[in-house]
């Protein structure tokens, strides 16, 4: 009997932990989260100590992920968004060695986990409301009223307005969260079929799996680039109210 | 890491937003009309289909949005205000 495609992210507590009734358990994605912070940030320190004038393999990785970052910011932000630098380059860099280190065999992925993605996009968005009313005061709910609506359209433009608000934190969740468990249900579906159609016809989906397989290399990326530039402009958009005439993007 | 500036990869990061952008509205709509359905007015289902309809056109004004982003690096000229 073949284990569903949907087995593998499937939590089961290691060890029971009950704080106040409040299930605190140790499972394989609290590990793998722990394993993800803790490489990340060996590699980075490790790439940071150095410092040499001509880098070396591990230097020049970090520098350039480090500059993808900060153009990635000033590309929507401008100046004033490299305050965020170290929140953006925090999410960046976790969402990238999660994504990446789910694709090993074996491993978890932490961002398949929707409460993961959920947590990320809300504490983005909360942290983009709090900068806008910060700023610009009650002004700020402005941003419902796109510039040069006339008022006559109001009433249909305020709600249209406030639900595309709303779908900001769920849209930046759900893509993250969508994209890596289809890409491993795929991969555990065209795998299974492998194991499944036996020598005569069985490898065809091997050569899908791992065509699949170099493609999610793609993807893992992507999403994490994705969720990364979506969090610098909803923090542009709460910094510029209504600014595109300030910068020139 | 495929090379971040790769303009095939930029191409498809766009392409994967759209889609996941008139979803979210959708959903955020029509959750909206449901609830003022079920625990607010009773008004079961006028709520859910105009929530419904308004949640298509900010999902359709957040895809246009985005596509919109896309293009102005591109040329600034033709920039509304």
């Amino acid at each position: 009997m073949e284990e569903s495609p949907l087995h593998q992210f499937e939590l089961h507590s290691w060890i029971p932990i009950s704080v106040g009734g409040l299930d605190v358990s140790i499972n394989k994605a609290v590990v793998f989260m722990w394993i993800v912070v803790a490489l990340a940030s060996v590699i980075m320190v490790m790439a940071g100590s150095s410092r040499k004038l001509v880098p070396g393999k591990l230097q020049s990785l970090a520098e350039m992920m480090v500059d993808f970052i900060r153009n990635m910011i000033m590309d929507t932000m401008g100046k004033d968004g490299m305050r965020f630098f170290p929140l953006i380059a925090t999410l960046f860099v976790f969402i990238l060695f999660s994504n990446y280190i789910g694709l090993i065999p074996g491993t978890y992925t932490v961002t398949s986990q929707i409460i993961v993605t959920a947590v990320f996009s809300c504490l983005v968005y909360g942290l983009s409301l709090v900068v806008g009313f910060w700023l610009h005061g009650a002004k700020f709910l402005g941003i419902l009223v796109p510039p040069g609506t006339p008022g006559w359209l109001l009433p249909l433009m305020i709600p249209i307005e406030i639900i595309s608000q709303l779908a900001r934190p769920i849209s930046l969740a759900v893509r993250l969260f969508a994209n890596m468990t289809a890409g491993h249900v795929m991969l555990a579906v065209l795998f299974s079929l492998t194991i499944g159609g036996g020598l005569l016809i069985g490898w065809l989906p091997f050569v899908f799996t791992v065509a699949i397989y170099g493609l999610e290399f793609g993807i893992a990326f992507i999403q994490a680039y994705i969720f990364t530039i979506l969090t610098c402009v909803y923090l542009g958009d709460a910094f510029h109210l209504h600014g595109h005439e300030e910068h020139a993007h | 890491m495929p090379p971040p500036q790769d303009p095939l990869y930029a191409g498809l990061g766009q392409a994967v937003r759209i889609g996941t952008e008139l979803l979210a509205a959708l959903i955020v709509g029509g959750g909206l009309g449901w609830v003022v359905d079920t625990y607010l007015f009773g008004t079961t289902p006028w709520g859910l289909v105009i929530g419904l309809v308004f949640g298509l056109a900010a999902g359709m004004r957040n895809a246009y949005r985005s596509a919109q982003r896309w293009q102005v690096p591109s040329d600034n000229v033709d920039k509304q205000e």
